[in-house]
């Protein structure tokens, strides 16, 4: 019977291993088929158009205006993540800190996304007097994705060999120079890995920018103060027109979905070649 | 295992020498050393011996502060390197003065030459003829200067185990400590790289105080001048190691030179 009970449990792999790859690359497929006829140059390069906007012209200052969001987002959310990680790997010397800092990394991402929405839109865009534009969803943005960059650094600095560290704390270097010396050359591949990886993640959300920062029209964003386009925004505003509409809706999500593969695919190729280095 | 008392600290304030009087270290509520108390003897080698577990590490990473690294440890007891409290001495003195070479080799993930500079950038060493004397010098003492004069902007992860640990224990002397401590240095090697480590720290018994923790009792034998024997976080027997391994005193000592405790 043993037999046959490894045989059922390597169906079972084989199965869902092969579902879950067929689904994402139906979507894939899916997606680009139906996006491609929309792809021209001019459709990456011009700003919408037409009676109902986006019908015609191109997603240009979407595309420029994810970029904004995205690039705010990983500064603001990736300083303190990769900060306090380092803090809570090396210098913090307290358990319970260190399981209350646990406990809010989570709480955070437990946050849905909307409610940071609501937040910014509350605190930053009308209390603070901030008004719509890019700074305020990239906060929100930021606190999003802060854990999940946090989460990969802090994961990333306990994967040093110990005695790494130790060596150098031996010699009687200090943890700032060990931190600068090693620490950070060494995880600089994964640490770059997460922020891009925080970014893909940032640059798909919607939520946070719908009140605070995103809007159906704006040219390339001039300042932080100014709002712009956003990918998914636009591509939620197109599909929310109909028919009309689908085409270039289909378009948008192909240019999205290629953004993202590409610096998945960049950051994988990166991390796993700073991290030969590391082996070598 | 003679006490020290405050006099005689004086007397023995010299250059090396290092005290340990009732030392206790607590993992939470589990004690891992228990009241441990001897003198180590300056340009000798001390071996500390024990079955697994006995508190052999701990009582190494005392000695430089590295157990202070540990957030559950509470230590209690003194160490006096050259007649002063270690608690007294800064961190960073005392971890220069007291140079700690881990088990597993652990060179940084750069040249090995950028090893070697590592600790001298740090205490200000900026002049490059400086650091060329002091690594040529250093990479000679631990017998890796001819295998690797050549190449010494090779990456040190690319050199054999044995090659490593000999470059993190090059490392380590670069910032001029008087005392060494290595961890099992030998426990990931082989028995040729072995024998080189060995001889090299035969030869630097002449300039180092040394203490080395080891599984091996034939390693103890064949290089240690005095042995320490732990047993389950006690000293149950600190002698010369002829003395020791002749005519052990205790009944767990001779337990565990026959092989009862691994």
């Amino acid at each position: 019977m043993a037999g046959n009970k490894g045989m059922f449990t390597k169906l079972w792999a084989y199965i869902s291993f092969t579902l879950v790859i067929g689904v994402i690359i139906l979507l894939f497929v899916y997606v680009f088929v139906n996006g491609a006829d929309a792809i021209t140059i001019e459709f990456i390069t011009q700003a919408p158009r037409g009676a109902i906007l986006g019908m015609e012209g191109g997603i240009w200052p979407a595309i420029a205006g994810s970029f904004c969001f995205t690039t705010l987002a990983v500064i603001l959310g990736g300083i303190p993540a990769i900060a306090s990680a380092l803090y809570i790997v090396f210098y913090c010397r307290s358990a319970k800190l260190e399981r209350l800092f646990h406990t809010v990394i989570r709480c955070i991402s437990g946050i849905p996304s909307i409610v940071l929405g609501l937040f910014a839109y509350s605190f930053l865009v009308r209390e603070l007097q901030w008004g719509r534009c890019i700074l305020s969803s990239g906060v929100a943005l930021g606190i999003m994705i802060l854990p999940f960059i946090e989460v990969r650094a802090e994961k990333t600095f306990r994967e040093l060999p110990k005695a790494v560290v130790l060596s150098s704390y031996a010699l009687g270097c200090s943890r700032r120079y060990t931190v600068m010396r090693i620490v950070l050359p060494a995880c600089r591949g994964e640490l770059i890995s997460g922020l891009i990886l925080g970014g893909c993640y940032a640059m798909g959300a919607t939520a946070p920018l719908i009140f605070t920062g995103g809007v159906a029209y704006a040219g390339v964003p001039k300042s932080l103060m100014s709002p712009a386009m956003a990918l998914p925004l636009h591509l939620y505003l197109l599909l929310a027109q109909g028919a009309t509409s689908f085409n270039m809706a289909y378009g948008t999500a192909f240019v999205m979905m290629a953004i993202i593969l590409i610096s998945n695919i960049l950051v994988t190729i990166y991390a796993s070649r700073s991290q030969a280095k590391w082996n070598a | 295992m003679e006490r020290i008392n405050d006099t005689a600290q004086n007397e023995k304030g010299a250059h090396g020498v290092m005290n340990i009087e009732a030392l206790s270290v607590k993992y939470g509520k589990k004690t891992a050393l228990d009241g441990v108390s001897f003198t180590i003897r300056p340009r000798g080698i001390t071996a500390v011996i024990g079955p697994s577990g006995c508190g052999k590490t701990t009582l190494l990473h005392c000695m430089n502060g590295m157990l202070r690294e540990n957030k559950d440890a509470t230590i209690s007891g003194h160490i006096y390197l050259g007649g002063k409290d270690t608690a007294l001495i800064p961190m960073e003195e005392l971890r220069r003065r007291v140079g700690l070479v881990f088990q597993t080799p652990s060179p940084f993930p750069f040249s090995i030459y950028k090893n070697m500079t590592y600790g001298l950038k740090y205490y200000g060493t900026a002049a490059k003829a400086d650091m060329d004397r002091a690594v040529e010098e250093k990479l000679r003492i631990v017998g890796l200067y001819d295998e690797v004069k050549d190449e010494l902007g090779k990456n040190a992860l690319k050199l054999s185990g044995g090659q490593q640990q000999r470059l993190c224990i090059a490392r380590a002397l670069t910032v001029e400590p008087e005392i060494l401590l290595l961890d099992e240095p030998c426990s990931a090697l082989d028995v040729k790289a072995t024998a080189l480590i060995e001889d090299m720290l035969l030869r630097m018994k002449r300039d180092y105080t040394i203490v080395t923790v080891t599984h091996n009792i034939a390693q103890a034998k064949r290089i240690a001048d005095d042995v320490a024997v732990m047993f389950d976080g006690r000293l149950i027997e600190y002698s010369p190691a002829q003395e020791l391994f002749s005519a052990p005193k205790q009944q767990l000592t001779r337990e565990f030179l026959a092989g009862i405790y691994g």
